[in-house]
């Protein structure tokens, strides 16, 4: 395998970044946007290269060492990267998701000041995911991880004039800290068992420990604390919503198809290790669902568009920590993948329908965008429909291998996930709904202003589309008449996994009657609720609060007629919503509480301690001879 | 010789230190209650033969005499040194000898810093 | 050795060379004293271990690279001086003179292989200090600070030389072979348990650890920013050199006596140093409370006192100086051109809207804010992980934890002053700064990173 081209992986979005950086407000917009995409699309294109190598030479993982990092004592830090599987899906999904993206901001960032600026963060960005998916240790991934939480933040408070953006920025960054600590320490923990940071080394010395041991159970514990904080599961998600103050195509490539699926890199990436640690993974999964199932039903309620994709996206990661928590590591890095497609999808069209909107973002002010916005308003569609789970899109394939893995393992997390995917397709049709559907709500000047986006906008949408159209054909379960080509292409990540867990890794007990049980259900669950949405949104035109007051008579009479939509309203709606509002409003109170009021806390310790700081000597040395007195103390007489 | 101490062995100082002690501490206060006093602003004035207090007694003393005290005294422990050099004269030998000159010619130095700095202008 | 003989003598030389016409020479001719001490320096390097003057020094890469820190780091805040031409009152001669001595002292301390040594070096870069703490002669908070750092410093010198003296009176020498050849041979008497604890407390005071740190922001606040910048890099070098030395070659016997006394302090040197920065206003007081809370992570290495501790002090100490150096860089400028229009000088407001006024000044700030906050691709990270690394493997996670915490807590203060360049507005006044002093900064700042993308380079060398 060509070590060059393997290297331009990560050159290419560096050089982009070193030259948009440094001739910032020099180099004119046009050349800008080229550069900065040229660099993604030809970091694809080496990946696309690397991936084709590595299938020519048989698949056989390797690891390219570039050169000797640092030698402490007995511990040695290569500068290497490792291809294989793993991490060549990654690199196809940021690289390319990436450079449509890069592509999409060119229109979509045209009248922005920091024009530049931006471009270049989004290089460095790409640079840094780059190393985490690529490094051969972890410490490589520590420092991608630390370095794409820093772009993260940059990004986030990109129109820093708003004080809210910078706060924004700076709780996802402590939020991200305190996930980074519990990695930190898992590192360190892994320095002292295993005198290593390299996962083949690491791994090989593994898999001689008995399942459930102790240290492992540490090590994956605090692995899994840094993956909370990055990909925000509970209580380290309020920094994602929050997070959407940057501009949409951030938090499309960010905050939706790459940085916040770099925990569930990590966990798959150290299977082995979790694998040995079944304690762990009962937590993960129990995490991933509830987080499926809270953030989806806190999307119930939100009006701002990105805000409820924001929700769907910390419900999508939940449903992949499901997926890891019942070890079906391929079913969780499938649905990466799809929801890669869709959720770029997603946020790029809310995007284009802010364009088009001259910044409104509340769906509320929204409506019957689909004529002004046809390739817009089918590209979301197609998104909608993959969210929602409904065949033959994407999202049905990937949701339903995590759910048919979690029906095998424990029928009350596939009970949940049943629920979450039924919430998931009731808000994501009520957003298309109160999107694209029925009267236009805004204002005669945003009326007038309504356009499609410009060709630079709407292909990247276009190929999304088909990607989420056909994506889940890679995957296409046994029981539908297909082969799991991801599954089998994926499958030697885990021999060693396997080795040491064999029984963890037994074959299906589902039969395929079984299976097509399951798919049915959740399909039904999902279609039912995107009928409940049509009918709430649709038929009776409801809009949330308050413009739900001032119907007409028309609407009225509609109303009426559909009598059963109080009786779903009543029993399922209003309890629903009422739930959505206590746990958004309580829930996220307690979390913030604790976040916030570690900060308070911090600040409150401060301000103490400073005013130990009296500036008087004789109080100085007072305060020292106090601790001299107590060290002999402690010393000489209590020891 | 007994060389073998037991903190027992200390009590006597102990009792010694706190008589000691005490006889000072209670003296003190025995004074301090039985004689008369009496209080007044006359009364607390310091005398000073009958003329009356005028200013602090803490004027400033200008900072020359500091400067030649310390000099005075750097200079004068130094050639201290060369006490001990002169009695080991014949045995420290040339080793001895270049020593010195580099010790002196340093002094030197600092001498001649010294007289350029002004240091030694009382005048200024 | 030699630079410290270089040192003394050129010392004097610049002292008389303040005699000449015009002062302009002297700033050239003390980087040039310095650059030649810094040869002279690894003229002994890989020559083994050399001991000087009946057991009172030794020489070895160790000392020779520590020596290299405090000697580049002295190059760079002279070179940022100026000369001191824009202050009548300033004496620049003397200024770079005393600087000179006390690097010797510095040396004394980073190699000494006799506690005489020890006490003789601390003293005199601790003098020196006290001196050019209270150089801004018309300034009160100069002259309350100078005060202040004299009399806890002779306060806390006073301890040391007591520990000195127990030490002594329990092994009956003052050589760090004959103290570990004592404790070698078992049973040591309580003399010696007290001695070291003085000893400890004398030292810590000197770096700056909890709970004898009260005088570090009154005096990094109110000495000259320049000579806040010495204090910050090459006391806290020598110090740790210093400390390092005495434990690591004489103590390690009685390991599992000293070692949760240090971990108690260096937690609470976390603590200290770090929480009580977050309510700072005051940009140079920050960085004194950081100066703190890096002494306690320097701290944790020492606790840990495994194979890896020099490695992992020597590359944090230069990370630390290095950053530490740029963030005064940049405040000097600033400071003096604000203090022209009457704006807040040292607080976080005067770096508003710096990155527009002065896209290098700001960048510069922001490499070394990154890397005091141990932020990856710089070198700040790898000091820290290093540190970390050695507590990880003597095992002492709780120690971990807390440390880690605290970085975190870290990036809030850090990050202020970054967010301070570029997010917010200021006004729109250039400042100039002249080229060297832009070199010295830009070089700085590459150091920071390139150690910090290749870290194997300076691991390498020792």
């Amino acid at each position: 395998m060509p070590v060059t081209l393997l290297v331009l992986i990560p050159l290419l979005p560096l050089i982009g970044f070193l030259i948009n950086g440094i001739g910032f407000r020099h180099i004119p917009k046009g050349a800008v946007g080229l550069i900065g995409s040229l660099a993604a699309l030809g970091s694809f294109a080496a990946s696309v290269a690397v991936l084709l190598a590595f299938k020519e030479g048989g698949s056989q993982p390797m690891i390219v060492s570039l050169f000797d990092w640092i030698k402490v004592g007995e511990l040695n830090i290569p500068f290497s990267f490792q291809v294989d599987q793993l991490s060549l899906l990654m690199l196809m999904i940021i690289t390319g998701v990436g450079s449509l993206i890069h592509i999409y901001s060119i229109g979509y960032m045209k009248h922005d000041p920091g024009f530049g600026k931006f471009f270049s963060f989004l290089n460095l960005f790409l640079f840094f995911m780059l190393l985490l998916v690529l490094g051969s240790n972890y410490v490589i991934m520590f420092i991608g991880w630390e370095g794409v939480g820093l772009c993260s933040y940059l990004l986030i408070g990109f129109w820093n004039k708003n004080t809210d953006f910078n706060n924004a920025a700076r709780k996802a960054f402590i939020m991200n800290r305190i996930g980074d600590l519990g990695f930190l320490l898992g590192i360190f923990t892994i320095i002292h068992a295993f005198g290593s940071v390299e996962y083949t080394e690491v791994f090989r010395q593994a898999t001689g420990l008995p399942v459930g041991d102790h240290v492992v159970f540490a090590i994956t514990m605090l692995l899994f604390v840094g993956a909370m904080g990055k990909s925000a599961q509970i209580p380290l998600y309020t920094w994602l919503p929050d997070a959407m103050a940057g501009p949409t195509p951030v938090s499309a490539l960010i905050h939706a198809a790459t940085m916040v699926t770099a925990g569930i890199y990590m966990v798959i990436r150290s299977n082995v290790l979790y694998t040995l640690a079944p304690e762990t993974l009962e937590i993960v999964a129990v995490v991933g669902a509830v987080t499926a199932i809270f953030a989806a039903s806190i999307g119930l309620l939100q009006n701002d568009i990105k805000k409820v994709l924001a929700y769907s996206t910390v419900s999508q990661l939940g449903y992949m920590f499901l997926g890891l928590g019942v070890m079906a590591y391929s079913a969780s890095m499938f649905h990466v993948i799809t929801h890669a497609f869709f959720k770029a999808l997603l946020f790029l069209g809310a995007g284009s329908v802010i364009h088009a909107m001259s910044d409104e973002q509340d769906i509320r002010f929204m409506g019957g965008l689909r004529k002004k916005l046809p390739i817009t308003f089918i590209t979301f569609a197609v998104a909608t429909w993959a969210i929602a789970g409904l065949p033959p899109f994407a999202g049905f394939f990937s949701k339903d291998e995590i759910l048919a893995h979690a029906f095998e393992h424990n029928k009350l997390l596939w009970g949940i996930g049943v629920l979450g995917s039924a919430l998931t397709s009731f808000y994501m049709f009520r957003l298309l709904f109160l999107t694209f559907f029925g009267s236009f709500r805004g204002t005669h000047e945003q009326e007038h202003h309504l356009h499609e986006s410009p060709a630079a906008m709407t292909i990247p949408l276009v190929i999304l589309a088909l990607l989420s159209a056909v994506g889940g054909f890679i995957g296409v379960p046994e029981a539908l008449g297909g082969t799991h080509q991801l599954a089998e292409f994926m499958s030697p990540l885990f021999d060693t996994a396997r080795q040491v867990n064999p029984e963890a890794f037994a074959a299906t007990a589902l039969t395929h009657s079984e299976e097509w049980i399951l798919m049915a259900v959740s399909v039904a669950v999902a279609l039912i609720a995107a009928v409940i949405a049509y009918v709430m949104y649709i038929s009776r035109s409801a809009v949330p609060a308050p413009e739900s007051e001032a119907r007409t008579g028309v609407e009225n009479v509609v109303y009426h007629k559909y009598y059963i939509d109080e009786l779903y309203d009543t029993v399922f709606v209003k309890p629903m919503k009422s739930l959505s509002g206590v746990l958004s409003s309580f829930g996220e109170f307690v979390i913030d509480l604790f976040v916030e009021g570690t900060g308070k806390l911090v600040k409150g310790l401060s301000n103490l301690g400073r005013q130990t700081q009296t500036g008087s000597i004789g109080y100085y040395v007072f305060a020292m001879v106090v601790g001299i007195v107590v060290i002999l103390f402690w010393n000489l007489l209590l020891n | 010789m007994n060389t073998n101490y037991l903190p027992s062995g200390f009590l006597p100082i102990v009792v010694q230190f706190v008589l000691a002690l005490g006889f000072i501490v209670v003296t003190m206060i025995v004074t301090h209650n039985i004689g008369p006093s009496r209080k007044g602003k006359v009364k607390d004035d310091p005398f000073e033969c009958g003329i009356e207090v005028v200013g602090d007694a803490r004027t400033p003393i200008s900072v020359k005499y500091f400067l030649v005290a310390i000099l005075f005294v750097l200079f004068d422990v130094e050639v201290i040194f060369m006490y001990p050099w002169a009695v080991n004269f014949k045995k420290l030998g040339m080793f001895g000898f270049v020593e010195m000159v580099l010790f002196m010619s340093l002094l030197l130095a600092g001498f001649y810093y010294i007289i350029r700095k002004g240091v030694l202008k009382w005048e200024e | 050795m030699y630079p410290i003989i270089l040192l003394s003598f050129l010392g004097i030389v610049v002292l008389f060379l303040g005699f000449a016409k015009s002062k302009a020479i002297l700033l050239p001719a003390t980087l040039l004293f310095l650059a030649v001490a810094l040869v002279g320096n690894f003229v002994e390097w890989n020559q083994g271990t050399i001991i000087y003057f009946y057991n009172m020094l030794a020489v070895n890469n160790l000392t020779l690279a520590f020596n290299g820190i405090v000697l580049v780091s002295a190059f760079m805040i002279v070179a940022m001086t100026r000369g001191f031409q824009d202050d009548d009152e300033a004496q620049p001669a003397e200024y770079y003179a005393i600087m000179l001595f006390s690097l010797v002292g510095a040396f004394m301390m980073i190699g000494f292989e006799n506690l005489i040594m020890l006490f003789l070096g601390l003293e005199i870069l601790s003098v020196a200090m006290y001196v050019l703490t209270g150089s801004d002669k018309r300034n009160l908070r100069s002259n309350e600070a100078a005060l202040k750092y004299f009399l806890m410093g002779a306060f806390a010198t006073g301890i040391l030389l007591f520990g000195i003296a127990l030490l002594y009176g329990a092994t009956g020498s003052f050589t760090l072979t004959g103290i570990q050849a004592y404790i070698g041979q078992g049973n040591p008497s309580y003399l010696l348990y007290g001695g070291l604890l003085l000893v400890l407390i004398g030292m810590l005071f000197k770096v700056s650890a909890a709970p004898f740190h009260f005088w570090t922001p009154d005096v990094y606040e109110g000495a000259p920013t320049i000579f806040t910048a010495f204090m910050a890099t090459i006391v806290k070098t020598a110090g740790f050199a210093a400390l390092f030395r005495l434990l690591s070659h004489s103590f390690t016997g009685i390991y599992d006596y000293w070692w949760i006394t240090l971990a108690v302090i260096t937690v609470l040197t976390l603590l200290v140093g770090n929480i009580i920065a977050v309510y700072q206003d005051s940009f140079k007081r920050m960085l004194a409370y950081s100066s703190i809370s890096h002494a306690g992570y320097l701290l944790i290495a020492l606790t840990a006192m495994t194979p890896q501790t020099e490695n992992s002090i020597l590359f944090y100490s230069m990370a630390y100086s290095v950053a530490t150096i740029c963030a005064f860089g940049v405040l000097i400028p600033l400071a003096r051109e604000k203090a022209m229009t009457g704006k807040p000088r040292e607080t976080y407001e005067a770096f508003n809207g710096l990155a527009r006024n002065n896209p290098l000044l700001a960048f510069v700030l922001t490499v070394s804010m990154l890397s005091l906050a141990g932020i990856p691709l710089t070198a700040g990270f790898w000091g820290k992980f290093f540190v970390f690394g050695s507590a990880a493997e003597r095992g002492i996670i709780w120690l971990l934890v807390v440390a880690i915490l605290m970085s975190a807590v870290g990036i809030y203060y850090y990050f202020r002053v970054i967010m301070a360049a570029y997010m917010k507005e200021g006004d729109t006044a250039e400042i100039r700064v002249a080229p060297f002093y832009k070199i010295v900064l830009v070089t700085a700042t590459i150091i920071t990173l390139l150690f910090g993308i290749a870290p194997g380079l300076f691991t390498g060398l020792v």
